[in-house]
């Protein structure tokens, strides 16, 4: 027997996190190497690829 | 911290890895999933506390100032595109490494297929890319086209646990043979177009994607035989973080 799951929601992304054209907020938090990065900062002038990840533990 | 510090060195990450504890970023930059029980319901999935505060797994681009330049999401949560994927199918950028791939052609035509991974894991989106290379006079069909003539077509032969996506098309060009009533739509030169591929169970061994190519080259005074091309692409299992 199978069990009919729900379909997975629509989420509207457009609305999700920093929008297109403004510009990324200001944050401040701890690396892998427990230091402080300011986002900003640690670019230094160039571009950065910011990727939101769920969890390295699980 | 330790998880971080554990997971950079498994993988050799030398980039920066952000805690976000209690998730408070991700709760004032407005990415966090407040969908996540229902999303997991969609794959049969029992909530747990642990989900509460984990953010949409989105990418976003900044450019030399600092502004989101880019963005890119996927409606299912554990999808998640290679670096290549990323680069070239959301940024519009060109990666300089890529997966596998095979060649194959006919007179005037050269096929090149690739996929952006040697490997896959779990959900992860792989990109096929298949470019043609069509010798100068020559021109393939694209769609619409009249009845009776061969449009470039890509196939994917079906697999267990593999879903493919719809073709990202190139634009094509108008073409009128003199004498003719019927208009097509023609590709020249390179053309390239890409399909997702993600593998949806866990635990599955090497696959073979394998993809049939077919057209018809012609010029404006004659055609050739149509064409139907082979190609097959190893992948290679990938193990799933633990």
């Amino acid at each position: 027997m199978t069990t009919e799951l729900p379909p997975l929601p629509v989420v509207d992304f457009s609305r999700i996190g920093p929008a297109l054209g403004s510009r990324f907020p200001d944050i401040a938090l701890p690396d892998q190497n427990g230091r402080t990065v300011e986002l900003h900062t640690a670019r230094a002038g160039r571009r950065a690829l910011v990727v939101f990840h769920r969890s390295a533990a699980w | 911290m330790n998880v971080l510090a554990g997971f950079a060195e498994q993988h050799d990450i030398a980039y920066p890895l952000l805690s976000d504890e209690g998730s408070v970023v991700i709760g004032r930059i407005g990415m966090l999933n407040d969908r996540v029980f229902e999303q997991h319901a969609a794959y049969g999935v029992a909530p747990r506390e642990q989900h509460m505060g984990t953010p949409y797994p989105g990418v976003l681009l900044l450019d030399e100032q600092g502004v989101v330049i880019g963005r890119r999401f996927q409606q299912s949560y554990r999808e998640r595109e290679t670096a290549a994927g990323l680069l070239e199918q959301g940024f519009g950028g060109h990666a300089s490494t890529h997966g596998i791939e095979d060649r194959a052609g006919s007179a005037g035509v050269s096929v090149r297929a690739a996929l952006d991974s040697e490997t896959f894991r779990f959900f992860q989106r792989l990109w096929l890319t298949v470019e043609l290379t069509v010798d100068p006079g020559l021109h393939i069909y694209g769609r619409p086209i009249p009845d009776g003539y061969v449009p470039l077509s890509v196939e994917v032969a079906p697999a267990e646990n593999m879903v493919v996506g719809e073709p990202v098309w190139p634009e094509t060009r108008p073409f009128r043979v003199e004498g003719l009533d019927e208009q097509f739509q023609v590709y020249e030169g390179t053309v390239a177009l890409a399909l997702p591929v993600t593998f949806t169970a866990r635990g599955m061994s090497d696959q073979t994607v394998r993809v049939t190519v077919r057209y018809q080259a012609c010029s404006a005074a004659d055609c050739l035989m149509p064409a139907a091309l082979s190609l097959e692409l190893p992948v290679r299992t990938a193990d799933l973080v633990s």
